[in-house]
């Protein structure tokens, strides 16, 4: 049972993170490599609000949330004219930079030997979220209020705006919408939510290191949204269970764990490449990212 | 300045940089005029026709005034509510133009065939309230309200144009990819009408389109005068219907205005048929 409400937290992490990237990839079209670094960064502000601070729980969160929404703005505001590859390449220079930071500035974040100890939030100042179960319903109850923000903004007049963006930047720039302060909305929402997976794989793991937050991890968050699908709500779910399921299923299959690892990697880059040609949309997406 | 004009565009130019190799293959940077010291009023109130060969320069006239490539030099002054109100188009950002009255219908359709026909005319309105993020997330009320009247908007648009039983409005849900290519365009047209726009531009609005629907888009355009008080400015390469809307022409050729007037007068200049219209 144990196991089962782990991956219901590993889940659920990944839900956040890919509906959360949804808003910028899926329906903004802006193809970001930098997920990792936000994801970083605000784990790295949570232990800043529980370890420092000793805030609690609501106020770090927000706290956090806000801090990762102001880097998002710094990156935003000179990246976000670029077009296509350009803005990649500026998000992926921020994801190295970051991680750079992270792995080097040892004085403020402990560099390579991580951040350890990192205490269980507490809920309303006194009630200890510590256990499995209580991890799982805190999750749980996080990804289901994320999934429903997200479809609120999806099916308002201001997810309608970004689907236009979407579809063609030009049209909506001479319907009057200002197209780089919506894009950079985008990324600054984008970027505050992702907080919240942060703020769970912090206080679940208790331990953070910059090595979860590399460039791999930025690409495996984005091969879990392709793999799921873009443009709706159901893609980004689809997705977070495929990647974090996928390793378990192959676990079962009871082969060696070298051969495991790099079999998962296999997996994941031929059902990238058969879904590329077969379905560009993702299993349950709607919307083919170009 | 002359009273009736809504648009006064005085000395404007725009070249570009081309690079040219020689056959000695020495690279040099050679300047290519497209609009050259062009002068041009437009009249309030009224259909404007610009003709042309291509490369004459005229969806790049349409491109400076509707802010989406810059002039180099030259001033386009747009009157925005009354003949004492003008204000200078040179260096507003695209988005601004929908806020000052100026919408644009382009040569490509340029409508969001992954929306639906109803979303395509309700992103189009000129209340953008719920378009903000924590606006659309905390006032559902006041956005339900403003969606239905959105709707509304809509509906009471298709009967206007297009009548009571029209396509448009039985295809609402239906993905605008779906339409014919000129029932597409004249979604575009009707689109214009969601906003408050005094003047529009519209890119070559029959072209590509059957005889039948051509003459739908000319009444179209003609309602939008008569009824809606709107300017139209528009590229047309087809004389009859030139003829049949335009209260007036202007004739572009080699990025400067070499002919203006009444549709006939300028359809029947010698210079006009010989160089545009090969007769």
């Amino acid at each position: 049972m144990n196991y089962v409400m782990h991956l219901v937290v590993m889940i659920n992490i990944y839900i956040v993170l890919t509906t959360s990237s949804n808003l910028l990839v899926g329906m903004t079209n802006l193809l970001s490599l930098g997920q990792a670094a936000f994801y970083g960064l605000g784990a790295y502000f949570v232990v800043l609000g529980l370890v420092v601070l000793h805030l609690p729980f609501l106020p770090t969160l927000l706290l956090a949330m806000l801090l990762n929404a102001g880097f998002g703005l710094l990156l935003a505001l000179p990246s976000i004219r670029l077009k296509g590859d350009y803005f990649v390449f500026a998000t992926l220079g921020f994801q190295l930079i970051t991680y750079t930071i992270l792995y080097n500035w040892v004085s403020l974040t402990r560099g390579p030997y991580g951040v350890p100890g990192i205490p269980a939030p507490k809920l309303l100042g006194v009630l200890e979220i510590s256990g499995l179960v209580q991890y799982c319903i805190l999750s749980l109850v996080l990804a289901f209020l994320v999934i429903l923000v997200f479809n609120r903004l999806i099916k308002s007049p201001f997810g309608r705006v970004l689907k236009g963006i979407r579809e063609d930047e030009l049209s909506v720039l001479s319907l009057g919408r200002n197209v780089t302060m919506y894009k950079i909305e985008v990324f600054v929402i984008t970027c505050a939510f992702i907080t919240i997976s942060g703020f769970l794989y912090a206080t679940y793991v208790t331990y953070i290191d910059p090595t979860s937050f590399t460039l791999d991890e930025s690409i495996f968050i984005l091969s879990a949204l392709l793999i799921g699908g873009t443009g709706n709500l159901k893609g980004p779910i689809v997705g977070a269970v495929f990647v974090v399921l996928l390793p378990e299923v192959i676990r079962f299959l009871g082969l060696p764990e070298g051969i495991a690892a790099n079999l998962r990697q296999i997996i994941y880059g031929f059902f990238l490449l058969v879904l590329m040609y077969f379905r560009p949309q993702g299993i349950a997406g709607n919307y083919q990212v170009k | 300045m002359m009273n009736e004009d809504i648009l006064q565009i005085q000395d404007l130019s725009k070249a570009y940089s081309r690079q040219v190799v020689n056959i000695d293959g020495v690279e040099t940077n050679e300047r290519y005029n497209i609009i050259f010291d062009l002068d041009l009023d437009i009249p309030q109130n009224t259909i404007t026709a610009l003709i042309g060969g291509n490369g004459a320069g005229k969806t790049t006239l349409f491109n400076i005034i509707s802010g989406i490539t810059e002039a180099d030099s030259g001033s386009i002054m747009y009157c925005t509510k009354n003949q004492n109100s003008w204000i200078s188009l040179l260096n507003q950002p695209p988005h601004r133009m929908k806020k000052i009255g100026i919408g644009r219908l382009f040569q490509d359709n340029h409508i969001f065939l992954q929306m639906s026909v109803l979303e395509n005319m309700m992103i189009a309105d000129s209340n953008e309230w719920g378009e903000m993020p924590f606006v659309s997330l905390f006032n559902r009320k006041k956005n339900r309200e403003i969606e239905q009247f959105r709707m509304k908007k809509a509906k009471d648009t298709f009967e206007l144009l297009f009548g009571r039983d029209n396509p448009f409005w039985q295809k609402r849900d239906d993905l605008a990819s779906t339409l014919s290519y000129g029932q597409q365009r004249l979604l575009g047209l009707a689109r214009l009408l969601m906003g408050k726009y005094r003047l529009v531009l519209l890119d070559e609005p029959t072209s590509g389109v059957n005889p039948m629907l051509a003459n739908t888009i000319c009444s179209v355009i003609k309602k939008m005068v008569d009824e809606e008080g709107i300017t139209v400015f528009l590229i047309e390469h087809n004389m009859k219907i030139v003829e049949e809307i335009a209260d007036y022409c202007s004739f572009m050729s080699h990025g400067k205005i070499t002919a203006f007037g009444y549709p006939r007068d300028v359809i029947g200049d010698e210079t006009v048929r010989k160089t545009y219209l090969g007769m």
